[in-house]
């Protein structure tokens, strides 16, 4: 037997092609096999966290059945017939619910880049999607909560390792239900297109850049100490093969999940397009930022408006924006580009809504037209492209790295 | 549209190309393009690119013409004016080597590199550079090994084998190595090779398809993926050389060379070696070599292969041992004597066996502007190896008579302290 990293190779797809086949024939006559559904995600489980990753198979049934009680509890507290709500409870569960997470991000960082013993390929993915659904238990959203179906929803298995990352409520409603034939033929039609964009992805256009120019272009950067252009190219070969191997990825997530008649949102949508920043991030790992705009931004904005803490709404927002990237930033992990990534993009927000407001109120001198417009996906571009160069960790090394002879 | 309809406008893409893909790559018809262009034989003779030593049509093209093989491995990337590709392209000699080897390339990985010429090998001439430090206790890194490995060449000589010790010798050698595991079927064939047994016939119909799909890929894409040659490395080296072969004139311009490039320090090794690699680590490396020992090495069986395939091909070949830097032997503390006899060692190896052309130059360490670092020939290195090369390329030599002795697969000879 051999053990797969998801999507990794051809092999993978051909076990999955076979296994999901029979499921499709159901679907496609009005059946969904549940039973066999639950067979292959556990079959696919286990050729991702089984064999020399077993350790990291123990630690997700752990984390599972952790996740499973808590999110339980949560629920039967908050959704008994006249709960307190406690504020202090909620915040309670979502602390206990990030704690795992948590202890496997800082751990690298205090015992030199060892990795937890609790952690395992996926981990802040499924955390996100438990932090959510306490979320909405608390604001009385989810009313009711079944824990084979949240399990289902937790280890739904063509999105377990990279997202995108679903809502519960939105799975639900794909999971209970058969799409009616013409339909399902469209998810199907929509499925195999999108597997298709995926393999262009990540298996020519991110092995181009990737494997073939990056090694090139990094070494020549290196050889080079300290600055030279060669870190600008490193910057463009390193952004575009960070988009087609994720959007690859995404999108044979997206794909798979399709032809098993589950709607799992879309990750990408042409980002290098943005025409600034905050376009950008609606269109770049679409689900992590939405996530975060719900459930991070949103709830701090309410919060600091609620208790008053600031006067004006536009500091509320700078503050928050500010917040929510450096939390999206630590989340990375803990080291300083990827902090100092998530303070970028944090600055960058606040940068391009203080702009926005002034072009709003100088309309009249400000030009705006098609050439601007160009100027303007140049520009973002560009910034994007530099706080890749910051995440990547290059700098790093360069500066940092141990220097070679 | 009925669902058939649909499903097919939906599928029917992927199935098709499914199919000709399997057409494509199945097809007998393409081992019928051989045409490969004089300068991609030229750009892949110097290339030194692990994708030509693991490829085979490129290899077969330029040795049906005036190109000889010159197996080894690092010497051959220490280009200088007096590299034998230089020597024979400026002096328009009637052949032209075509360089096999690099880093890490030992016995084994030569021999398999010979599966996939052993056509263009018979009754024909070869060079050959035996590297001392191949001839560790440890023999083939297996990661080295893995670097080179060619399926293609693998699945070629399983289909050629005949059952006989040098087969079964390397059939065991590979399944030594990560690579001869890398697939369950040829591993299994392997394994019954080793043995002694014919593989089955589903895993020969399972290696033939397999060879099929590798020989297709190669006869389709080689030709076009050569990713560095060194034309313009030996372009600027020869007009260094004086306009004709001339032995005197030579020998002054490579010591003159020599002196100019090895400026840094005391061991006579180039000054780009020296600064690059060694200047940092030179207090470490006192004495470091103290205890080595090339006489005891599985390397010796390896080489055996080699020389039975050599053999079996009735290839006439040169072989070539090299020096160490004397200063730098001295200075690490490699025993002098154990040098003297694994040369006498290895010798014995290849003339009881009848492999009579060889060029010992293990006592020229001392030559000033011999080596160009501490185990690689330059300057006089190369024009030394250049006596010996040119005649035996460019003049007739007898036939060879080579009686292969089976003991030299054995533990005994491998430990054998000489």
């Amino acid at each position: 037997m051999r053990w797969f990293v998801p999507y990794g190779n051809p092999t993978y797809f051909l076990w999955l092609a076979l296994a999901i086949i029979p499921l499709m024939i159901g679907l496609l006559y009005g059946r969904r096999f549940r039973g066999y559904q639950t067979l292959i995600s556990f079959f696919f489980l286990l050729l991702t966290f089984g064999g020399p990753n077993w350790r990291t198979g123990i630690a997700l049934i752990g984390y599972f059945i952790y996740q499973i009680l808590l999110v339980s509890g949560y629920s039967y507290y908050r959704q008994r017939k006249g709960s307190a709500n406690k504020g202090w409870v909620f915040i309670g569960a979502v602390i206990l619910a990030i704690l795992p997470l948590v202890i496997v991000k800082v751990t690298p960082a205090i015992e030199n880049g060892r990795q937890s013993i609790i952690g395992f390929l996926g981990i802040s993915y499924i955390t996100f999607k438990v932090v959510q659904t306490i979320m909405e238990t608390r604001d009385g959203i989810i009313k009711e909560f079944h824990p084979v179906l949240f399990g289902q929803f937790l280890l739904f298995f063509p999105t377990i390792s990279s997202g995108p990352i679903d809502r519960y409520r939105r799975f639900l409603t794909d999971y209970e239900k058969v799409p009616p034939q013409s339909e399902y033929l469209n998810l199907i039609q929509t499925g195999v297109r999108y597997i298709f964009t995926g393999f262009v992805y990540k298996f020519i256009l991110a092995y181009f850049f990737g494997t073939m120019l990056m090694p090139i272009v990094e070494r020549r950067a290196l050889l080079a100490h300290g600055f030279s252009w060669n870190i600008v190219a490193y910057m463009y070969v390193y952004s575009m093969d960070l988009f087609f191997d994720f959007a690859g990825y995404s999108l044979f997530a997206v794909g798979i999940s399709y032809l098993m008649g589950i709607k799992t949102p879309m990750n990408f949508n042409q980002p290098f397009k943005s025409k600034n920043i905050k376009d950008f991030w609606n269109r770049w790992h679409m689900t992590l930022s939405f996530w975060f705009r719900d459930y991070i931004f949103m709830r701090l904005v309410f919060f600091f408006m609620k208790h008053k803490v600031f006067k004006s709404r536009v500091t509320t927002a700078n503050v928050c924006y500010v917040i929510n990237m450096l939390i999206m930033g630590f989340w990375h992990g803990e080291t300083w580009f990827y902090i100092t990534y998530g303070l970028f993009h944090g600055v960058a927000l606040v940068i391009n809504d203080t702009w926005l407001r002034y072009k709003k109120k100088h309309q009249a001198v400000i030009p705006h037209n098609k050439l601007t417009e160009l100027f303007a996906i140049f520009l973002t571009f560009n910034v994007v492209c530099f706080s890749f160069l910051i995440f990547s960790g290059f700098l790093n090394t360069l500066f940092f790295g141990p220097h070679r002879f | 549209m009925s669902l058939k309809k649909r499903l097919w406008l939906i599928f029917g893409p992927i199935l098709t190309a499914a199919a000709l893909m399997l057409v494509v790559f199945l097809s007998p018809l393409w081992s019928r393009f051989n045409y490969v262009s004089p300068k991609v034989q030229r750009n892949a003779a110097a290339s030194l690119s692990p994708l030509v030593l693991k490829g085979q049509l490129i290899k077969r093209n330029a040795l049906e013409n005036h190109y000889v093989p010159f197996f080894g491995s690092s010497e051959w990337s220490r280009f200088d004016p007096f590299h034998p590709s230089v020597l024979a392209t400026k002096y328009h000699r009637s052949y032209r080597p075509f360089l096999l080897g690099a880093r890490g390339s030992q016995s084994l990985t030569n021999f398999f590199v010979m599966q996939s010429v052993n056509a263009q090998l018979k009754n024909k001439k070869a060079v050959f550079f035996v590297s001392p430090q191949w001839f560790t206790p440890i023999g083939e890194n297996p990661n080295a090994f893995m670097f080179y490995y060619s399926p293609l060449q693998t699945t070629t000589w399983i289909e050629n084998q005949t059952g006989s010790k040098m087969d079964r010798y390397a059939a065991y050698r590979l399944l030594e190595m990560p690579s001869g595991n890398s697939d369950k079927i040829i591993s299994s064939a392997l394994a019954r090779i080793a043995a002694g047994l014919a593989p089955t016939r589903s895993q020969m119909l399972y290696i033939g398809v397999r060879r099929r799909i590798l020989l297709n890929e190669d006869q389709i894409y080689s030709r076009f993926r050569i990713p560095l040659n060194n034309a313009e490395t030996i372009d600027k080296n020869m007009k260094l050389l004086p306009k004709h072969d001339n032995d005197r004139k030579l020998y002054a311009l490579a010591g003159k060379l020599g002196k100019q490039q090895t400026t840094s320090n005391d061991f006579g090794i180039s000054n780009a070696f020296w600064n690059r690699r060694l200047k940092r680590h030179i207090g470490q490396l006192k004495d470091f070599q103290a205890n080595q020992s090339y006489l005891q090495s599985p390397e010796y069986s390896d080489f055996e292969l080699v020389l039975d395939q050599f053999a079996k091909d009735r290839t006439n070949v040169l072989f070539i041992i090299p020096p160490v830097n004397r200063k730098w032997q001295q200075y690490t503390g490699l025993s002098a004597s154990m040098l003297q006899k694994f040369s006498a060692k290895i010798k014995y190896q290849l003339r009881s066996q009848g492999f009579n052309h060889i060029a010992d130059l293990s006592k020229d360490g001392n030559v000033p502007y011999f080596m160009t670092d501490t185990i690689h020939p330059g300057w006089r290195g190369w024009l030394k190896i250049d006596q010996s090369v040119k005649p035996f390329l460019t003049k007739k030599v007898s036939p060879p008579h080579y009686k292969i002795n089976n003991q030299f697969y054995s533990k005994k000879w491998q430990q054998d302290q000489y």
